[in-house]
């Protein structure tokens, strides 16, 4: 397929994206549920809904609360566990007319490697994303995802069993979520996915209990974006692997923060929540935004946003 | 269906506009559409995501109403921001949408003495299939609570179409004093029963329906998040043995005997004795 927008095109290790715009994992199902509505050849890549070793029912219920600017999510990794999933889902993913990335969870390093080996191998699967990062499981899953040692070795051992790209989803739930960063990509990931949602919290004042069934969950929307173009900004200046950011994308302004940040791709979840168009629309207002300055590539801009912070030690320079 | 035309039943993004805003009651809006392929698809009981003019997350998951001609409409109770912005639209404003969406209510079956039992803002997603119901010779009894005479909207379209009415109010203002459900216990046994309210209610109208031996289709109401299936937020249990439960491994292969399925994608609509919630 001849790609009309070459300018859009980008590389995360050795995945070729037509458009710099990912689904993101757990927003967008398998791609079937926005099919008949939204033209999938517009976009670059779905993240599919992370997959576990075993079956995961999920959390109780209520799942999800609309909060201001976001909404705080709860699901806890329901899925039907990789043998099934393999037997029964994936094969609906094959001529999607975009590129499929599989997401993986565990609770051991071990299940990682396990079933990154089994999923890799699927035809289907073009690139597998390590979600080391979920916040709504009991303690483990976001374990792996908050320690720089446990993060390497997680990717260590899903490296060991596929050549397909890497990426890791990284938590933002951390001190220090560069730290987290530099080992994942010392430990052969191919690129990062930058930020998984942030820890929130919401009390029903009626009766006096969480909204969430899990008790907490993980916040998301256009409330995070500050949280996460920062971190995009300060991984870029410390990783040389490519950055797919995410955190509350509605708009082009939205997205330009995430490439000058430091971001070669973009991710877009909750926002397919309030409009199914807008992946379809940012694609189009990119493009148009190039043509306009004249840029030829989206690659240009990318962490054109990093600046010194000169002026404030001149002053002081001044004054001395 | 062979050798008919076939209707495009698939959900799209359609751009209506508003062609009749009326406020039925204090909070309680009724919003007409130009929106003929949505009037066209839609099956009782299906409904559609608004998306927010405004652009502010998220949209909102709205029954739909009546659907006739080229004509859709969603009837809805002002609860929150999202909602107030939809009851703010004018004459002539352009509403996006996506729909029709998820499973509605089996209206077929040769039931002739059937139960619709509603509460509350429950009534906007029955009257496609009252009006179904109707058609194919049913005798239908609503069974409809809200909480004051005000908020019992659009009775006369029912009576008008051929329902016998059965009213309650929680401060007996209109019909009964206290709980539809209370009503319905006591009346004569219908062979089937559909019904949309409050989780509560519907919980009972589940008993209800075991303690007749009748079968009883539920449409719950949830916080949607993408409303179309994507995200797993809106779940209920149900057996998994259940024609509608989202593929899962039984127990025997390590899954379960119960599932949470979505409400926006396996549902709304869900048979009373296959919940497990």
């Amino acid at each position: 397929m001849v790609n009309p927008q070459p300018a859009l095109a980008i590389k995360l290790g050795k995945l070729e994206l037509a458009y710099p715009t990912l689904m993101g994992s757990g927003c967008y199902g398998s791609g079937e549920e926005f099919a008949p509505f939204v033209d999938l050849s517009k976009i670059g890549a779905i993240v599919l809904k992370s997959v576990t070793r075993l079956p995961r029912l999920g959390n109780p219920t209520p799942r999800l609360v609309q909060t201001p600017a976001g909404m705080l999510n709860a699901i806890g990794l329901q899925n039907p566990g990789i043998e099934w999933y393999l037997e029964h889902e994936l094969h609906k993913y094959a001529g999607r007319p975009c590129k499929i990335v599989g997401s993986i969870a565990g609770f051991e390093i071990d299940d990682y490697a396990y079933v990154c080996e089994r999923l890799a191998a699927r035809d289907e699967i073009e690139a597998i994303e390590l979600n080391v990062s979920c916040p709504n499981v009991a303690q483990e899953g976001e374990t792996f995802g908050c320690d720089p040692d446990l993060t390497a070795r997680v990717v260590e051992a899903a490296r060991a069993t596929t050549n397909k790209t890497l990426i890791v989803k990284l938590s933002p739930n951390v001190t220090d979520i560069v730290a987290v960063a530099r080992q994942a990509e010392n430990s052969g990931a191919d690129a990062l996915a930058v930020i998984n949602t942030v820890r929130g919290m919401a009390i029903d004042v009626e009766t006096w209990r969480p909204r969430l069934g899990n008790i907490t969950g993980g916040l998301s929307g256009p409330a995070i974006r500050p949280i996460a173009v920062l971190a995009v900004y300060e991984i870029a200046q410390v990783v040389s692997i490519p950055i797919v950011g995410q955190g509350g994308i509605e708009t082009l302004a939205d997205a330009l923060e995430f490439f000058l940040a430091g971001a070669t791709a973009i991710s877009i979840g909750t926002a397919n929540f309030t409009d199914p168009r807008i992946p379809e629309r940012l694609v189009a207002e990119l493009q148009a935004y190039l043509t306009r300055r004249n840029i030829g590539s989206i690659q240009e801009i990318v962490g054109r946003a990093h600046v010194e912070i000169a002026t404030a030690h001149q002053y002081e320079g001044d004054e001395g | 269906m062979i050798g008919m035309t076939m209707l495009d039943l698939r959900p799209r993004v359609a751009a209506t506009t508003i062609l009749e805003r009326r406020e039925l009651a204090d909070g309680v809006i009724l919003l007409t559409l130009h929106a003929p392929e949505l009037a066209d698809a839609t099956q009782p009981g299906q409904y559609l995501m608004a998306i927010p003019p405004s652009g502010e997350a998220a949209a909102t998951a709205l029954a739909v109403y009546e659907a006739e001609g080229k004509r859709a409409s969603i009837l809805f109770f002002v609860t929150g921001k999202r909602t107030r912005e939809l009851a703010n639209l004018a004459c002539g404003d352009q509403l996006d949408v996506v729909g029709p969406l998820g499973n509605g209510f089996d209206c077929s079956g040769d039931a002739d003495d059937v139960a619709i039992v509603a509460g509350g803002v429950g009534i906007a997603s029955v009257w496609l299939c009252a009006r179904e119901l109707l058609r194919r010779g049913a005798h239908v009894r609503l069974f409809y609570g809200a909480r004051t005479a005000e908020l019992l909207v659009e009775t006369q379209r029912f009576a008008d179409a051929g329902c016998e009415l059965v009213l309650a109010t929680d401060d007996g203002t209109r019909g009964e004093r206290g709980f539809v459900t209370d009503a319905l216990v006591g009346a004569r046994k219908p062979e089937a029963i559909y019904a949309c309210g409050p989780s509560p209610m519907l919980r009972r109208v589940g008993e209800i329906a075991n303690g007749f031996g009748v079968r009883a289709q539920l449409s719950l109401e949830e916080t949607f998040g993408c409303g179309v299936g994507g995200c797993w937020g809106c779940v209920v249990p149900l057996t998994n043995a259940s024609a509608q439960a989202p593929n899962f491994p039984p127990a025997e292969r390590g899954g379960s005997d119960v599932v949470y399925a979505r409400i926006c994608k396996e549902g709304p609509v869900f048979w009373a004795h296959e919940l497990r919630w």
